[in-house]
């Protein structure tokens, strides 16, 4: 299990869903237009995390 | 360059001096560059100290040692390896964290087109005004900043600089070695986009016309702009909070991966380099070990006292810029003629190395620019500082070049046997197609070389 902690694009992947989650909820809690930043970003996040999380490196190595 | 170093397993860039020249280069480089990592280092933890500051009102002397205290935990325990994954991780916060704020804050100054039409037309060119070196802001002609940023210190850069020699010495074959600092370049083309670019943004910003946007960049304390702070001021002006928190981790991201990149070089050149071969030698690898992780906590120690340096220059650009020129200026002449010309000697690298070393203090101690240098006489103004450190590359790898050529026309060379694989002529070429990887590396060489022609015509 602990090997996974070597697969940056996990790691990479994992960082960038948790500041897609916080961006995300802070938006929902706040529809403020001033938030709206917070809502793109974070959908933007969140796609390239899962792309991150999704990458197999094991054929290459 | 990198067949050559990867080829001779040298662990560091000084080692590769002292297979290819003799023990006295590979101390005087070793010493150098040693001297301008923790300079380095020490201009990323004033950065890193200063935004603490600013942004979370934290005391400037407590947010230096916090700022070390961080770095230190990660590259004592987790060494090059964690250096390096942090880097990477560092990496894509920096980019992701920061585009949505050139995204704004562009679309806030009416685009590019915005730009051009505020700002004036040497701003946002980068040739059509260096015919003549009064006509642009850098005070410098053409040739010098051709020879002086685009051939010594790029070249110094990608090619001498242990930072970033390092990364690619410990790919696990030749074939991704090489292909390391051409895959690199392409995210490091995105660099002016996040940080040259919001600068220009900035500017306009704060002209009358966009005065209802209500930007500022800070003052110094002096009355006029401090551009250090541009970067976060941007941050604190457009980012809501939420993404606010992105970015100043972006920011302190990006100064805490230089900062451990200089320390962990530091490192391995001072065990290496310094302590291996001429302090204790012929003891076990943990002896080693143990040395390495007190040379790391040393290193965070000289750059505390270096960032507090860093503080009297009031653009921390310019005095990278300037310790960059020092070292690698006249260290690229070495290893060109090093790795090019078979018949280069020790005694001509070491000479040359030394020659180049004092030509840039002479330079400098004879030049002025924004009131740093000419500390010998200031015989010769130069308009900004960032001018002043390409013309001080500059010289400094002429009189390297020449000297270690003309040394090395009086001294015995190294017999041919002794220097395969260290020089060009005297290495077997190893084919590029053998792999998928190595089958990359031309094509993406001519595409970085395509998008840098394409990039020069746009900004011509």
């Amino acid at each position: 299990m602990f090997q996974k902690l070597y697969k940056l694009n996990l790691i990479i992947g994992i960082f960038f869903l948790l500041l897609a989650v916080i961006l995300l909820i802070d938006y929902l809690t706040d529809k403020a237009q001033a938030k709206s930043l917070n809502l793109y970003t974070g959908i933007t996040f969140l796609l390239f995390g899962i792309f991150m999380c999704s990458i197999n490196r094991n054929k290459n190595e | 360059m990198m067949p050559f170093y990867y080829g001779s397993k040298a662990r560091s860039v000084p080692e590769y001096l002292f297979l290819r020249f003799d023990e006295k280069t590979r101390a005087l480089n070793a010493v150098s560059f040693a001297a301008m990592t923790v300079f380095s280092s020490g201009i990323s933890l004033y950065a890193l100290a200063k935004l603490l500051e600013i942004i979370l009102h934290w005391n400037f002397d407590l947010s230096i040692w916090i700022a070390a205290g961080i770095v230190m935990v990660y590259t004592f325990l987790g060494g090059l390896t964690s250096a390096v994954y942090n880097e990477v991780l560092q990496f894509f916060l920096i980019v992701m964290g920061l585009s949505p704020l050139v995204i704004v804050a562009l679309q806030d100054a009416g685009g590019w087109a915005g730009i051009k039409a505020s700002l004036a037309p040497e701003m946002t060119h980068a040739w059509k005004y260096m015919g003549k070196a009064d006509s642009n802001p850098m005070g410098l002609h053409f040739s010098s900043l051709l020879f002086g940023l685009g051939f010594v210190m790029s070249f110094g850069y990608w090619c001498t600089d242990f930072l970033v020699v390092q990364r690619a010495m410990i790919a696990r074959n030749m074939r991704e070695a090489r292909l390391t600092p051409v895959v690199a370049a392409f995210p490091k083309m995105l660099m002016p986009l996040i940080v040259v670019l919001p600068g220009l943004i900035a500017i306009t910003l704060m002209q009358p016309a966009l005065a209802s946007k209500g930007y500022q960049i800070p003052s110094t304390d002096a009355g006029g702009p401090d551009y250090t702070l541009t970067l976060p001021s941007l941050i604190a002006h457009y980012y809501p909070s939420g993404l606010l928190g992105v970015g100043i981790t972006a920011l302190l991201a990006s100064f805490m991966s230089g900062m451990a990149g200089n320390v962990t070089a530091f490192n391995s050149v001072f065990t290496y380099d310094i302590y291996q071969s001429y302090l204790a030698r012929n003891k076990p690898d943990r002896h080693y070990l143990f040395v390495g992780k007190l040379v790391t906590v040393a290193g965070i120690l000289i750059s505390v006292a270096t960032a507090y340096l860093a503080r009297s220059f009031n653009n921390i650009n310019d005095f990278l810029q300037l310790v960059f020129s020092f070292v690698n200026g006249p260290l690229f002449a070495t290893f060109l003629l090093g790795m090019f010309w078979k018949r280069a000697t020790g005694h001509g690298a070491f000479a040359g190395l030394a020659a180049g070393t004092l030509a840039a203090a002479i330079t400098h101690g004879l030049t002025i620019a924004e009131g740093k240098g000419g500390w010998i006489s200031p015989l010769f103004p130069i308009k900004s500082g960032m001018g002043q450190a390409f013309i001080v590359a500059g010289i400094s790898w002429i009189a390297n070049f020449l000297t270690c050529i003309l040394v090395s026309l009086f001294t015995k060379p190294k017999p041919e046997s002794e220097l395969r694989g260290l020089v060009y002529s005297l290495t077997v070429r190893t084919r590029n197609s053998e792999s998928p990887s190595g089958s990359l590396l031309v094509p993406l060489a001519i595409l970085l070389l395509a998008i840098t022609i394409v990039l020069n015509i746009i900004f011509f």
